[in-house]
């Protein structure tokens, strides 16, 4: 069953300041007026990248249909990548007269016979929640008997948004996994990345910096996870939560529970990059880690400005507006200048108060509607690059500029050191691309092109 | 034991078909009932199959309304707060498996709201049917809810009734093809007018084209109303039941020399037309050319098929007249379409697809058959829902003389390539 008790506190979380801020519509989707996914949506985020668990939804066929194998979550699993793959219950109208425990049972009994998997996640959404399917207990039975862990994750859709679906899928993983294995030996600088999800390979851009300080990725929720490890997690001797707000509560329980104390970091970017090295190291208060870890950061700073030569060459001078969400508004900003360009405005109609501090601190325009001041703005300051998503291509080809499409990291990593190359390399190549300009010109039976 | 569980769904669920016939009418807002997730989903992965923005909003029923709501408020909110923000012509209103568990009443929702916004509703569970059903649901809802009877007949006016399958360029093809004949031609739903992939100003709050409300009212005087696929042959049905005097026409398939030759057929006797268009002529004799000049490497191949019904029919059809070997078809749901087919015939899901492909040459699927033809090196034709990575998916015409042409080509050049 759903817990109403957790859900309020989670929907509480008082580290994010947007909540004291506006609670009811923060908690609330707005009918007519909403465009997030669902808490299902948020636990599939978080917990899908276990590549070594199967992960089976019960639900009719939305949930699953439309969005098996649509992220880009990698992982060096040598096994069958589960990730990507779609399980469902596929609940029809004789379950939901009957009740879909029947079905779900069936399949959990299907796929350890042909599967053979190390876990298993089942994840319930509105239909089966409606229809009041008692799955923990079916899940504990089976458990025991299969002796594999059998996790359930409440996560049907009508209890909130996406960010609220992570804070479920963390608080189950809490509640159900770590803790139930010990390692053979704890590392003294053994951390877990929480709310990283190795999205086209982020993480890997930093890990192997972090391992080459001396640092040990104890687990992952759950980018490049497994599960044997996130069972051992309460043995790491420090989370740290990788640009998402979501899983704060996890890391505060975990804190309570194993006196793990918890840090927030972000990757995006020069100096993001190094900030979040520094910040990692420095809760260890060891002075040997942190002299290790500036000749490191020295190292690969100097690496990257060798790298960065050509594309500054081209980028100097030129003008940027970004228009994005969230922390995007100001990680991609800062990114930006870090090769180079300078950013005139970022859009903060979708970020919450914490990131507008934050934005405000990077760029000197804020657009609280970018749909109609960015294509003023552009006039006005002489703006070569925008960058935004699908929807503004037609003001960047009106104004005839080059436009980057921001949602491209979804498919390149634009994530620690190397990833700038990424994004340099994207801002370069649409900068230089006649595309804009050949599209923008007025057909011969037009008088003018606006 | 037979699987009880779907590994890699082909299917995709009704609302999502319905969301799509909406998309076809101008200036629409389509408002799914339910819990926010089910459009968020569809959203991002129709925005991603047609690379362009998707108009879309939600009655966002949370675990409170769940209970307590019949419908009327959550509804009834969202109109409030969509019509803050724009003015839709039309508000296209469809179910959800949360809502139809609830059992909200969305006909009576709709007739309280019936002087602030016009609206069409239909039931499409997602524990029910499927992307096509969902799709013809819709249209039969616009025509039984919209459409004003009539007993006069326009004998210029022509409507086409597209299945779920049938790409935008398509439907834009067959309307000339029906112009070519004279008509004055109509799709409901079009989405050749809106999901296109034109550039214009791609704001996505409404429907960025299609048919007109003002002209779905009006379609009961065409004298001829085409169907084509069997999951929309009641849709046609249901238009004699707005006019007896309307003729109607339906083709299981316009996919293939045979299937082009019986809808040509018919529009020349319908129009008492003795020769048809020079270009249509010409279409024929070309694609006589391209079966003779393909049937070498399709004649050899075994093929795969996985794709909505409709889908299916129409390529192994086309196909098939080049001599392929249609080893099985996956289809994810039921569907007489697929009854008649004389190879093997699997209702299920990729996981079948893959157990199967290791004998095959070629799969014809959508997407996701990417990761399992490179896991077993085979080649793939990409068509249906969705398709992500690929380009252009709109502009692809199969029907007909000249799309058939098309569709021969790729398959061939896809064949060859995969031999090297
Ligand atoms: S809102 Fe509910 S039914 Fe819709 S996708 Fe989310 S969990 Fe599934």
């Amino acid at each position: 069953m759903v817990n109403k008790k957790q859900i309020k506190e989670l929907l509480n979380e008082s580290t994010c300041s947007h909540n004291i801020e506006k609670k009811s519509s923060c908690n609330r989707a707005k009918p007519g007026a909403t465009s997030g996914g669902c808490a299902f949506e948020g636990a599939q985020i978080a917990l899908f990248p276990f590549a070594d668990v199967i992960h089976l939804v019960h639900a009719p066929s939305t949930c699953q249909g439309a969005s098996w194998e649509t992220r880009e979550s990698r992982t060096s699993y040598k096994g069958e990548d589960n990730t990507p793959l779609g399980y469902c219950t596929d609940i029809n109208t004789n379950d939901i007269i009957f009740g879909g425990n029947k079905k779900l049972e069936d399949s959990i009994k299907y796929i350890i016979k042909h599967k053979n998997p190390k876990a298993i996640f089942v994840y319930e959404t509105c239909v089966t929640a409606m229809i009041g399917d008692n799955m923990d207990s079916l899940a504990k039975r089976l458990e025991k008997k299969y002796s594999i862990p059998i996790v359930v994750v409440h996560s049907p859709g009508f209890v909130g948004g996406k960010n609220l679906g992570s804070r479920l899928g963390g608080i189950a993983i809490l509640e159900q996994l770590i803790g139930t294995k010990e390692p053979k030996e704890i590392h003294p600088y053994g951390i877990n990345l929480i709310g990283e999800y190795n999205v086209t390979g982020d993480m890997w851009q930093y890990t192997p910096i972090l391992e080459k300080i001396g640092i040990k990725i104890v687990s992952t929720l759950a980018g490049d996870g497994r599960i044997e490890n996130i069972q051992q997690a309460h043995r790491a001797k420090l989370n740290v939560i990788v640009c998402a707000k979501s899983l704060v509560t996890l890391c505060k329980k975990m804190e309570e529970k194993y006196s793990i104390p918890y840090v927030s970091v972000s990757f995006y970017g020069k100096r993001d990059t190094s900030n979040a090295i520094r910040t990692i190291v420095g809760a260890f208060k060891d002075e040997k880690l942190s002299k290790k870890a500036e000749i490191v950061i020295d190292d690969e700073e100097r690496k990257l400005e060798k790298k960065l030569i050509p594309f500054r060459k081209i980028l100097k001078g030129k003008k940027a507006i970004l228009n994005t969400g969230g922390n995007k508004s100001w990680s991609i900003a800062s990114a930006l200048q870090d090769i180079g360009i300078e950013v005139v405005a970022t859009s903060i109609r979708k970020a919450t108060l914490e990131d507008i501090d934050i934005a405000k601190k990077y760029v000197p325009i804020l657009m609280k509607v970018p749909a109609n001041e960015q294509a003023k703005l552009i006039d006005e300051h002489k703006v070569d690059i925008l960058l935004a998503g699908g929807r503004s291509l037609y003001t960047a080809i009106k104004k005839r500029v080059a436009f980057v499409d921001v949602n491209q990291e979804k498919k390149v990593s634009y994530g620690a050191y190397n990833g700038l190359i990424n994004l340099a390399k994207n801002v370069c190549n649409a900068v230089n691309n006649p595309v804009f300009k050949v599209v923008g010109t007025t057909a011969p039976w037009e008088k003018t092109n606006d | 034991m037979t699987k009880p569980l779907q590994i890699n769904p082909l299917k995709l669920s009704q609302p999502m078909g319905s969301l799509l016939a909406f998309l076809g009418i101008k200036n629409c807002m389509p408002l799914m009932h339910g819990a926010q997730g089910c459009a968020s989903f569809s959203k991002v992965f129709f925005t991603r199959h047609f690379n362009d923005p998707i108009a879309i909003q939600t009655t966002a029923v949370n675990d409170i309304t769940a209970i307590v709501d019949g419908g009327d408020y959550s509804i009834s909110e969202a109109i409030n707060n969509i019509t803050k923000k724009v003015k839709p012509d039309l508000v296209g209103l469809f179910t959800t498996g949360l809502t139809e568990v609830k059992g909200d009443d969305i006909k009576g929702a709709t007739y309280l709201l019936k002087k602030r916004m016009k609206m069409v509703y239909v039931h499409t569970p997602d524990f029910e049917g499927g992307l096509e059903s969902g799709f013809a649901k819709t249209i039969e809802a616009i025509i039984e809810q919209l459409v004003v009877p009539t007993k006069e007949i326009d004998s210029k006016k022509a409507l086409l009734i597209p299945n779920v399958n049938i790409t935008p360029i398509e439907v834009e093809k067959i309307k000339e093809q029906l112009e070519l004949f004279g008509f004055k031609s109509f799709a409901l739903p079009d989405l050749s007018d809106s999901l296109d992939g034109h550039l214009g100003l791609k704001q996505g709050a409404l429907s960025s084209g299609g048919i007109s409300l003002e002209n779905i009212k009006n379609l009961a005087n065409c004298s001829l109303v085409i169907s084509v696929g069997r999951s929309v042959e009641k849709c046609g049905i249901s238009m004699l039941e707005k006019n007896p005097n309307m003729t109607h026409l339906h083709f299981d398939s316009l996919g293939g020399l045979k299937n082009s030759d019986k809808f040509y057929k018919a529009l020349m006797e319908f129009t008492k037309v003795s020769k048809p268009a020079s270009s249509i002529i010409r279409w024929r004799k070309r694609l006589q050319d391209v079966l003779l000049d393909t049937h070498f490497l399709i004649g050899g191949a075994n093929v795969v098929v996985a794709l909505e019904p409709d889908q299916i029919n129409s390529i192994v059809q086309t196909i098939s007249e080049a001599g392929a070997n249609i080893k099985a078809i996956i289809a994810p749901t039921n569907s007489m379409a697929i009854n008649e087919l004389t190879c093997k015939v699997i209702i299920g899901d990729f996981d079948d697809v893959e157990k199967i492909l290791e004998e095959n040459d070629l799969l014809i699927s959508n997407f996701h058959g990417h990761r399992l033809t490179k896991k077993h090196n085979k080649a793939l034709m990409l068509r249906g829902f969705p398709n992500f990575e690929g380009i252009g998916y709109q502009l692809k015409n199969d029907s007909l003389y000249e799309g058939s042409s098309y569709l021969l080509c790729e398959i061939a050049n896809i064949l060859e390539h995969h031999r090297h």
